[in-house]
């Protein structure tokens, strides 16, 4: 960009070419959640196998999982903070939305002996929905706020059905709300880096 | 009757960022050379210009052993901006 005197009509081209240019960049590659739902679907369906043979040793399946699931997620964004040569407004939204999730999914995980496991898994569902939504709606991104409304809708049937039975929900839950929206945003993402 | 343009801003490199940084939260020297496609030593010269009149920070650091430059755009910097955009329309306008 060369240095020379410019008229109203082009300034305003520069304005609105820079500001298109930030704006267009889809922030986020879907990575973790993609990841996240894998490993919450595979982890319910375990469970519901164990139950159904009757075996307490499926459950061992969460302490294992997802603490795993924890590391590999600050080792990948961490990765990709270092990466990143640009934090947009819509990076800044996305990691306190999703930092609220983690502390409300925690706290709720925590008081599980307290609240009983269909009470946990009900409100897990519920703030599955209400990440996914937020998410959604930052990165306009439709997939994942219809998506979302499945955990909503998971998450009441959970009420009505059985402990085995929650755990199906649980996986149509992620299924839905996390899997198949971050599988688009996925390649919606690669289709924009590979422009 | 029309107001002067800030001279700051009305050139075109100096506006691309100061246009870039509206839009974002913080980006890196690397990032602004990119997008704009300065060299980067005009892109250091006009940077320093918009920070000596306080409408960016630079934020000097280290990242893997190299150095890092980050820009920001200020509370100055934004309400320059918003004028340099308000006196324009009157330009367009006309």
């Amino acid at each position: 960009m060369e240095e020379k005197e410019i008229s109203p009509a082009e300034s305003l081209d520069i304005i609105k070419s820079m500001i298109d240019t930030a704006k267009n960049k889809l922030a986020d590659d879907g990575f973790l959640i993609v990841f996240w739902g894998w490993l919450v679907f595979f982890a319910a369906l375990i469970n519901y196998t164990g139950v159904l043979l009757q075996t307490d040793a499926a459950y061992f399946v969460w302490p294992i999982l997802m603490p795993l699931g924890g590391i590999i997620s600050v080792i990948y964004s961490r990765r990709r903070a270092k990466k990143g040569i640009v934090r947009t407004y819509i990076d800044s939204y996305l990691g306190y939305s999703w930092t609220a999730f983690i502390i409300a999914m925690s706290v709720t995980l925590v008081c599980m002996p307290v609240h009983g496991m269909p009470t946990t898994y009900f409100f897990l569902m519920i703030l599955y929905g209400m990440a996914t939504l937020i998410s959604g709606g930052i990165l306009n991104f439709r997939p994942l706020i219809i998506g979302s409304l499945f955990s909503f809708v998971c998450a009441v049937a959970s009420v009505f059905l059985g402990t085995s039975e929650q755990f199906l929900c649980l996986a149509g839950s992620v299924l839905f709300s996390y899997i198949i929206p971050g599988h688009l945003l996925r390649s919606q993402y690669k289709s924009q880096v590979n422009v | 009757m029309f107001k002067d343009l800030d001279p700051l801003l009305h050139s075109q490199l100096r506006l691309a960022v100061v246009s870039l940084l509206v839009s974002v939260k913080k980006a890196e020297f690397t990032y602004l050379k990119e997008q704009t496609k300065a060299t980067a030593g005009n892109l250091s010269v006009q940077l320093q210009k918009l920070k000596d009149a306080d409408y960016i920070e630079i934020e000097k650091s280290f990242k893997d052993n190299y150095p890092l430059t980050t820009c920001k755009i200020t509370k100055t910097g934004i309400k320059a901006f918003e004028e340099y955009v308000k006196n324009l329309k009157q330009y367009i306008n006309q």
